[in-house]
């Protein structure tokens, strides 16, 4: 019949996620940690923005890093900060790092069947002054670790690290065993060469790098001398102290 | 019969097709070809025609080449700007480069731009878009300079000043604004470059250096990595490797040299021996 | 005394001119019926003791339940209207197991008392047009102890919602007694058996009965073993040295 057409089902979606590139990586040393991220910010082949911060400061001795949704980082990044809030006024302390790795996992969990579409790695220095890295998975399943890479070139930062931090694939020489913990100007180094690295080959990472470093209380902070584009964060006196290292990455 | 299964047609070979649809349906994915990203991008000047391209390859989000060349050569005043499937775009303008060569030598004339652009174009209509070439050709003839655009499925533009690829927005927006009629080349050869930096820095499927190749009646300019604003950045640390790191399970070595004992056998007497004296 | 009082004490949530809740300060009273329950800190450890009235010669003194646990490192003693302290203990032991589970840490002292007393002012709240979840205020006072990163910790909390640390606590009938002889005795530097001991002596200088094993209770919070009830003859060694 002319005029009349034929009425098939239809079925339209709405996507609530995109994926907004960068990478994320942290390190824990004996009584330091470093965490770091490029602020690079992509969706699709476009820069939505040279500088959008990754990694964020939680309390005098915690760093969090996000990376995956943009929005869903920001959104739970205020929420972890929200509840940190809470916590001091209802415990009159800050919350220490453990307690704040599993709150992170009972919020994320909280999310299970509609998650925060991120990867978070929590670095800083615990309770007995040892430094620390946990790592999560997007609903919540964490591990603290030694070092974890995560974002769009984690599949080429981790066995880098996997190589360099944890001595894969690597004989020590005769007479001799791998060190436990890496000096802090070596990790400094590391975290550096990881990300320009990233940047030469993966398309979603470059513009720059902030790199945060947490000292135990205690620490001399040796390898952070002469360190270019060092700046304190905390102010003097804290038991720990907060340092952020900023560089330019390539642009292209 | 007995040599038939040796026989090879000219041209693509789709005799596995059936079994890659087959596989494909059974949920194995077809292997990444390698794209140029790319930013490509053409434009007259007064006496001829500039081309430019980026350098990045890629393979998904992977840098698979820093420093490829999308500048093709057809034939000494044509060159061919491509985009898209890597292998697609060298092969067809290779192929097109050839039968230009035999087209010129049959004629006994120069080679027109026209020409390399109908035998583009009627090759990838022929292909439906499966050959994913999206071309930039620019050149210089007998009738004057040309430039066009060609699409993976046959379509043609011919245009003052083109881009392609991932970075054409990018490129496109800088000709729009700073494009001029008859401009010295120079001019020309500092706006192709500053196009093709536009996709270089915000396109991401774009990057490293700048190629440029400036075409007039009298002669041809390659300007292999123009500009290089990119260059890598210095190590902080060393990764040599002590001699012994790779640890191994056995070690054996064999000689390759085989001992072997010649005994002489004395010849017979007459015979077939050659005569020495 | 009633005749002044009258029509400012019907309602829980209304206060006499005078600016009072008659209701809370009849729970108040309430306590001073109950059990002597008596708490003492010590830089080791918190000890907690109270006297269980034994009624009936038939009565199995064992199953009176005063002293309880909230957490493996938080006890609590109670006197009054130990009925009502069961919604409160259940409410601190959730609240504490939620701690844990959210934070991987022990809940601390102070806070797990907050919830406590946060609970005690609930009374009379209702959620629009659904009845109120609880009537009337607790009519009973508890001691918390516990032992965090801040050390050994006792609390009172009473049914006004107001908590308080100690040294020393006594509630309860006798607790006008206990706790001058407390302030008499107690002192910066005692041991855990020091702490027992004077807790015994407290009870038994207020209690009616002969003091031994089945009429009184002995609770302690150390760093090392956390919260335990003291079994019939670790309890009988202490009355034994008093």
């Amino acid at each position: 019949m002319p005029g009349e057409m034929a009425h098939h089902p239809q079925q339209r979606q709405f996507n609530p996620y995109s994926e907004n590139g960068g990478t994320i990586l942290a390190i824990a040393g004996r009584d330091f940690a470093v965490i770091a991220g490029d602020t690079r910010q992509t969706e699709g082949y476009s820069i939505q923005t040279r500088y959008a911060p990754k990694v964020f400061t939680l309390t005098d001795k915690a760093v969090l890093a996000v990376n995956g949704f943009a929005a869903d980082g920001n959104m739970f990044v205020k929420k972890v900060k929200q509840r940190l809030e809470w916590y001091r006024h209802a415990h009159a302390k800050d919350m220490p790092l453990r307690a704040i790795a599993r709150l992170i996992q009972t919020m994320l969990y909280a999310q299970r069947f509609f998650p925060y579409y991120v990867y978070n790695i929590l670095g800083g220095i615990e309770d007995d002054g040892t430094g620390a890295v946990y790592s999560f998975d997007p609903v919540g399943s964490y591990e603290r670790e030694a070092c974890r890479a995560a974002g769009a070139a984690s599949s080429l930062v981790q066995p880098f690290l996997d190589n360099q931090i944890y001595f894969k694939n690597q004989k020590a020489a005769p007479g001799s065993a791998h060190p436990t913990h890496l000096p802090l100007s070596t990790v400094i180094a590391l975290v550096t060469d990881s990300f320009t690295s990233a940047t030469e080959r993966h398309i979603e990472v470059g513009d720059g790098l902030e790199m945060y470093i947490v000292l135990a209380s205690g620490s001399s902070g040796q390898g952070l001398e002469g360190v270019k584009g060092l700046r304190e964060l905390s102010t003097k006196g804290e038991a720990e102290r907060v340092f952020v290292i900023r560089r330019d990455l390539k642009k292209d | 019969m007995a040599n038939a299964s040796f026989y090879q047609s000219a041209g693509f070979d789709f005799s596995n097709d059936v079994r890659n649809q087959f596989l494909q349906d059974k949920g194995l994915p077809l292997p990444k070809a390698t794209s140029t990203g790319t930013t490509i991008v053409g434009c007259l000047f007064k006496d001829g025609i500039v081309l430019g391209a980026d350098t990045r390859a890629t393979e998904g989000d992977i840098v698979a080449d820093k420093n490829c060349e999308k500048i093709h050569y057809i034939t000494d005043n044509i060159r061919c700007c491509g985009a898209g499937t890597a292998a697609d775009t060298e092969f067809t303008t290779a192929l097109i480069s050839s039968n230009m060569e035999l087209h010129a030598l049959s004629t006994g004339r120069k080679p027109r731009v026209v020409t390399a652009m109908t035998m583009l174009k009627q090759m990838l209509f022929r292909y439906q878009g499966h050959i994913g070439a999206a071309l930039v050709l620019g050149g210089v003839d007998s009738t004057g300079a040309h430039l066009f655009t060609i699409h993976p499925h046959g379509s043609t533009d011919k245009l003052p000043y083109v881009t392609m690829g991932s970075g054409s927005l990018a490129a496109m927006a800088v000709f729009e604004s700073e494009w001029r009629p008859n401009m010295e080349k120079n001019d020309a050869l500092r706006l192709v470059t500053a196009a093709i930096s536009a996709g270089i820095f915000n396109d991401l499927g774009s990057g490293s250096n700048v190629d440029a190749c400036v075409i007039t009646a009298t002669h041809t300019e390659m300007l292999r990595n123009f500009v290089k604003p990119n260059e890598r950045a210095v190590k902080e640390r060393n990764y040599k490797f002590r001699r012994g790191t790779t640890a191994w399970k056995m070690e054996n070595i064999r000689s390759l040299v085989v001992d072997e004992t010649v005994t002489l056998i004395a010849p017979p007497v007459g015979g077939d021996a050659m005569d020495t004296t | 005394m009633f005749l002044t009082r009258s029509e400012y004490d019907r309602g829980v949530n209304t206060f006499s001119p005078e600016g009072r809740l008659f209701q809370v300060e009849y729970a108040i009273e309430a306590i001073k019926l109950g059990s002597t329950t008596v708490g003492v800190r010590t830089p080791h450890g918190v000890v907690l003791g109270v006297e269980k009235r034994v009624q009936s010669p038939l009565l199995e003194s064992s199953s009176i339940e005063k002293i309880m646990e909230i957490d493996t490192h938080l006890g609590c003693a109670m006197s009054g209207l130990t009925a009502d302290a069961r919604t409160m203990i259940d409410h601190a032991r959730v609240t504490a197991q939620n701690h844990t589970f959210t934070y991987d840490e022990p809940i601390k002292v102070e806070s797990a008392t907050q919830a406590v007393c946060d609970l005690a002012l609930r009374f009379g709240e209702s959620v629009h047009d659904e009845d109120a979840m609880m009537s009337r205020p607790f009519g009973v006072a508890l001691l918390i102890a516990g032992i965090d990163e801040v050390g050994p910790q006792l609390f009172h909390t009473d049914p006004s919602g107001t908590f308080t640390r100690y040294d020393a606590k006594a509630i309860g009938s006798g607790s006008e007694a206990a706790q001058s002889e407390l302030q008499d005795k107690w002192h910066k530097q005692m041991t855990l058996v020091e702490a027992q001991i004077l807790t015994l002596r407290i009870l038994k200088q207020v209690m009616e009965e002969k003091l031994d094993q089945h009429n009184v209770q002995l609770a302690q919070v150390t760093k090392e073993k956390g919260f335990e009830i003291l079994d019939e003859k670790s309890l009988k060694e202490v009355i034994e040295q008093m």
